[in-house]
């Protein structure tokens, strides 16, 4: 019901209504910070990748046909933003490893403060331990509450394949929790 | 895959005796859907636990940011109407339906154009044929031999409507060629032109002219074709004249008949 909403809404800011995408930022601003928070562990960039979403899904409204689910499209327009500014970024990583550890090591702080479950905290430290694409597969599954459909359209491919991928990155992530538990 | 054996791959996943092979087939099941994630011992904890995971929520940095954004975006929108309707991946389509419809239009003109052009050079060329087989027919018509002035004759019947520069040649051919064939043939290509008033009053006052008396009765059957009740008193001095032999007499005087 709510994403046939977000679809009208959607319509209208196509429509150049632009006022109602205020309403969409609104509701899915704190999904998309948690889905770049989850890939890039930084706050500042995590938030202005937020903003270039936003930026894109105005710059192509005229692309939104309302025939898919909203939240669908803009976790596509998410991943993307994400690729991008990995994309950009990759050099920079390389010859600035202190500036990054320091980067990490200050959101860390951040993340864990506001996890009060020690369980969480592990967690949430063996996720920032997977390879990209299982991290985010998981973010994905979390953020688009399981519906591997939708996650196979915005990944491009099918359901059955999305629950793979689901699979190996929660079996993966098991292995590495079990790690660091024993390390504690 | 058989119920037993899936039964089997879940049983020996959960006791941590599953070989690659075995977990391949696991695999196979979750991806067609004969096993969930859920029948496999701690993934619904482990994925419960992970949505539980939060994140601090962004600062008011991003929603100041966002507003401006879609301020600047609603002042842009409405700056320039000219703008918006140029602006690039929305003309784009506006701009190819345009050309599109341009080009097709161009096309379209040149396709029903070219026939009429073509027919319009074809009519100019035509014209100059006949304008061409007209001098050829007078210089013709001059000629001594009676057979060019024959062929000269019945150029006409290739032409589409004779000028009236024709029509007076072959009137003038009708009274005073000497080779009775043709005056004949001269009077067969004026029957088209007898439409025309100036050419049929000339026909009967031809008549009184001719003494051949093919081309008499030539002359007298044309004129009750065309119910010609003018000619009846050309038709008469014919019958009157005493050199007028007697079977054209009585062909004349039926005609006169048949007018009255």
């Amino acid at each position: 019901m709510e994403s046939l909403t977000d679809t009208a809404l959607m319509l209208k800011v196509k429509d150049g209504d632009l006022d109602r995408l205020g309403l969409l930022f609104e509701r899915y601003k704190k999904s998309l910070y948690g889905f770049f928070y989850g890939m890039n562990r930084d706050a500042d960039v995590s938030e202005d990748l937020v903003q270039n979403v936003f930026f894109r899904i105005l710059k192509y409204r005229y692309l939104f046909r309302g025939e898919g689910d909203f939240r669908t499209w803009m976790f596509h327009i998410a991943r993307n933003v994400q690729h991008d500014h990995f994309r950009k970024t990759k050099k920079h990583r390389g010859d600035s490893i202190e500036a990054w550890q320091d980067r990490l090591s200050v959101n860390d702080n951040r993340s864990t403060e506001f996890q009060k479950d020690e369980e969480l905290q592990m967690l949430s430290m063996a996720m920032e331990r997977l390879p990209e694409e299982k991290r985010e597969i998981l973010l994905l599954s979390k953020y688009q509450e399981k519906k591997y459909k939708e996650i196979g359209e915005i990944l491009g491919c099918s359901e059955g394949a999305v629950k793979v991928k689901v699979f190996r990155a929660l079996q993966e992530l098991k292995e590495v929790y079990l790690q660091l538990e024993k390390q504690m | 895959m058989k119920e037993e054996r899936i039964k089997e791959l879940i049983s020996r996943y959960n006791a941590k005796r599953i070989t690659p092979e075995e977990l391949k087939e696991i695999e196979q099941c979750i991806e067609s859907g004969e096993i969930s994630l859920n029948d496999l011992d701690g993934f619904s904890v482990l994925e419960e636990r992970l949505h539980l995971v939060e994140v601090t929520p962004p600062s008011d940095r991003l929603d100041k940011g966002f507003y401006e954004m879609l301020k600047k975006e609603k002042r842009s929108g409405q700056r320039s109407f000219l703008k918006n309707f140029f602006h690039w991946p929305e003309f784009a389509p506006r701009l190819a339906f345009g050309s599109v419809t341009l080009i097709t239009g161009l096309v379209a003109g040149l396709l029903l154009r070219s026939p009429q052009q073509q027919n319009e050079e074809i009519q100019l060329l035509g014209k100059e044929v006949s304008n061409l087989k007209e001098l050829m027919m007078l210089s013709m018509l001059e000629k001594e031999s009676a057979t060019e002035r024959l062929k000269a004759v019945s150029l006409t019947s290739e032409m589409d409507q004779a000028s009236q520069k024709v029509t007076s040649a072959l009137l003038q051919t009708l009274n005073n060629d000497d080779n009775v064939n043709v005056r004949l043939a001269a009077l067969e290509a004026l029957k088209p032109y007898t439409g025309d008033g100036s050419v049929r009053q000339e026909l009967i006052r031809s008549i009184a002219r001719q003494d051949s008396p093919l081309v008499q009765i030539s002359l007298a059957e044309l004129m009750v074709t065309l119910q010609a009740k003018s000619s009846v008193r050309e038709l008469e001095k014919i019958v009157h004249n005493k050199n007028t032999p007697a079977d054209v007499k009585n062909k004349i005087q039926e005609s006169i008949k048949v007018l009255l």
